[in-house]
């Protein structure tokens, strides 16, 4: 319900992150300047095998090269 | 578990000498101990495997993985 839209657009949301490839990630998150990511709490969709694969904990960096799109509290392709 | 909002730079300070998961844009997958790295995602693993499907190829010593490859770089806890 907040709208802290303008400072922080994407806070400790879980947010989809939709790749290049056929990809979706879901994690919640902190960024820097070239949308590279640190995930927590990280569950990989694979779009074209039916349903998720894998599920990690702990963190990981993921490289802004291959991002499209940001779903801010989003959850992911739901299967 | 902290919960905070992280920057990139924290996290890479955070993750050297831990257990690392390297996954490249052409899907392979390179698992080993993260001796160092840079903010180009320019890696440096010890004891590093490298699996594509099943297990491939075993590296000992130093491996070094070009940024533009990586797609992530994962620390992993196992606690599932």
């Amino acid at each position: 319900m907040a709208a802290n839209a303008t400072t922080n657009p994407l806070q400790l949301l879980p947010t989809h992150i939709v790749m290049k490839s056929d990809k979706e990630i879901v994690g919640t998150l902190g960024f820097d300047d070239f949308v590279n990511m640190v995930l927590e709490v990280v569950t990989k969709f694979e779009i074209t095998p039916k349903g998720r694969r894998i599920t990690k904990l702990d963190q990981i960096l993921l490289n802004g090269n291959n991002i499209t799109m940001l779903v801010p509290g989003g959850e992911g392709p739901e299967v | 578990m902290s919960l905070r909002k992280q920057t990139p730079s924290v996290f890479l300070k955070q993750i050297i000498g831990r257990p690392v998961v390297v996954k490249l844009n052409s899907g392979v997958d390179y698992r080993g101990v993260l001796a160092c790295l840079d903010g180009y995602m320019n890696i440096a693993l010890e004891q590093t495997e490298e699996y594509v499907n099943g297990q491939l190829k075993n590296k000992y010593g130093d491996a070094f993985i070009r940024g533009n490859n990586v797609l992530y770089i994962s620390t992993q806890k196992r606690r599932t």
